[in-house]
């Protein structure tokens, strides 16, 4: 058993050397194991079933969105996307609110945990789908994505960075204080968030995420469901899209 | 349910999500803040010259004491040793009615992105500064004006930098600016 332990520890400090050298390799050892059992399924689990409690399950959603029921997986992987009776493009999570408020029940605020287990549980009915964002699809996923191209080569705050400063194409790659700039489209964040961060122990979602590396390089951090947070989204699975990268729900960050 | 209190519910929903229609407004149906305004507030300003300042004073040791603190932290919350005198691990400040409020001093964190004598995890996406008096300076490849205006306001040199705004941010004063200058040229 031990004998195991240290054969995995070994493999694994050999299979990140360099890749993930921000880690030290106790944590990469539990890298490795969370990979084979990620705490985060447990919220998933959880979020299945709220899902199925406060909304309705897969019928309700694809009923809303006007879709076969077997057709959701792929179309779940093309948000965020233009909802005609929601007047905008939106996210999942947003499209849970309307479906609430249709239903008139008991509203749930986007950042309560419990629409994160239930975002992590919806977006993981596409896991395996290809990320498949259309930004040609209406004029209003066209001007979302040009928003969220803006939104993330704007630089500001107190270091006058933006976005692209750190994760632009000619960058990526370079260490930032122990850690390598990752390349969001190679790294498939538009299909692996929400996920489990290992440094906060928690299930984070995406728009917490772009919160996080505003919150650290002094950006104000402007607040998830605004237009520039979803059209964020956008921009950053087209990333993926364009990468042909797939969904994988829950994801495992560090 | 009974009819009435589906109508009730109904009318409950509408105070706050209709618009006078029976029926649930979808499109004011969830959240959607603005940030816009948060985003201009915060935008850099155009890329600005500066010249030094005839008072920086690059070869005083506390000056470049200062310089080394800040470049080789982030802020007051995360640094450990205690800061050189001129310079505080906090910023107070006080409103109108006499409250004050105590934030943490931001530094400017250099070693991310630079390597340089001393360095805890220096990252590598801007140039190595060790040994850039004898290297860049003794040479006469660069000087102190461009060393200044590098720091305060990195675009003039490169209008598609990485680097961090230093001082058209407003992050920094141009005395600080000095203190970085002085550390970056001095002998170390
Ligand atoms: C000062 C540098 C810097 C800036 C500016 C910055 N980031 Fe990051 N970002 C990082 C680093 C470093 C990481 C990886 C950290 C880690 O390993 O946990 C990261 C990680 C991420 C991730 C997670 C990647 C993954 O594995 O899925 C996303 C998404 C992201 N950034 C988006 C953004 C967005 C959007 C902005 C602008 C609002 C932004 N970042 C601005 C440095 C930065
Ligand atoms: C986010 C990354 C980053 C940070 C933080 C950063 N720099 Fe830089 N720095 C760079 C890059 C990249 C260059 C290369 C030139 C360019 O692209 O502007 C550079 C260039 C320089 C140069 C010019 C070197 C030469 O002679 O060519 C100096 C001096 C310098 N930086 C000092 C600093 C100081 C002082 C700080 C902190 C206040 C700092 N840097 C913070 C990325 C950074």
């Amino acid at each position: 058993m031990k004998g195991a332990i240290v054969a995995t520890i070994v493999a694994v400090s050999i299979a990140f050397a360099g890749e993930q050298f921000a880690m030290s390799d106790a944590d990469r050892a539990m890298y490795e194991e969370m990979l084979q059992n990620n705490p985060a399924d447990i919220f998933v689990e959880e979020g299945g079933e709220l899902f199925e409690e406060m909304i309705g399950g897969e019928v309700v959603m694809a009923k809303f969105l006007g879709i076969k029921e077997e057709k959701l997986p792929n179309y779940i992987a093309g948000f965020p996307r233009y909802i005609k009776k929601m007047g905008a493009v939106v996210g999942l999570d947003q499209v849970m609110q309307a479906i609430l408020a249709e239903k008139k029940k008991k509203p749930l605020k986007l950042d309560d945990p419990k629409m994160f287990s239930m975002l992590a549980y919806v977006k993981s009915l596409a896991n395996g789908e290809k990320i498949n964002i259309n930004i040609n699809a209406d004029k209003h996923i066209k001007a979302s994505y040009k928003l969220g191209e803006k939104t993330y080569m704007t630089q500001r705050g107190g270091r006058g960075l933006s976005c692209n400063s750190c994760h632009s194409k000619d960058i990526i790659g370079t260490i930032l204080r122990t850690q390598p700039l990752p390349d969001l489209g190679d790294n498939a964040s538009g299909g692996t968030w929400p996920a489990y961060r290992m440094t906060k122990s928690n299930l984070t979602t995406l728009q917490k995420r772009f919160q996080g590396c505003m919150e650290n390089a002094l950006l104000a951090v402007i607040p998830i469901g605004s237009k520039e947070m979803v059209a964020l989204e956008v921009y950053v699975n087209k990333l993926a899209t364009d990468k042909q990268k797939e969904i994988a729900i829950p994801g495992l960050k560090r | 349910m009974q009819p009435k209190t589906a109508f009730l519910s109904g009318v409950a929903t509408c105070i706050v999500a209709c618009s006078g229609a029976y029926a649930v407004d979808l499109t004011k149906a969830y959240e959607s803040p603005n940030a816009s305004k948060i985003i201009k507030k915060d935008l850099l300003k155009p890329a600005k010259k500066y010249t030094m300042p005839k008072t920086c004073k690059l070869e005083d040791p506390a000056a470049i004491e200062r310089g080394k603190y800040i470049f080789h932290n982030l802020n007051g919350e995360d640094a450990k040793e205690t800061p050189p005198e001129g310079l505080s691990k906090f910023i107070e400040t006080k409103d109108k009615s006499g409250k004050v409020t105590k934030t943490a001093k931001q530094y400017g964190n250099c070693v991310a992105c630079h390597n340089i004598e001393g360095a805890k995890g220096g990252g590598n996406i801007g140039p190595d500064l060790t040994t850039y008096r004898a290297n860049f300076v003794d040479t006469k490849v660069r000087n102190t004006n461009f060393v200044y205006q590098k720091i305060a306001d990195a675009r003039i040199d490169n209008p598609k930098t990485h680097m961090t705004i230093n001082l058209t941010s407003g992050l920094f004063s141009p005395s600080e600016i000095c203190d970085l200058t002085a550390y970056v040229m001095a002998t170390k």
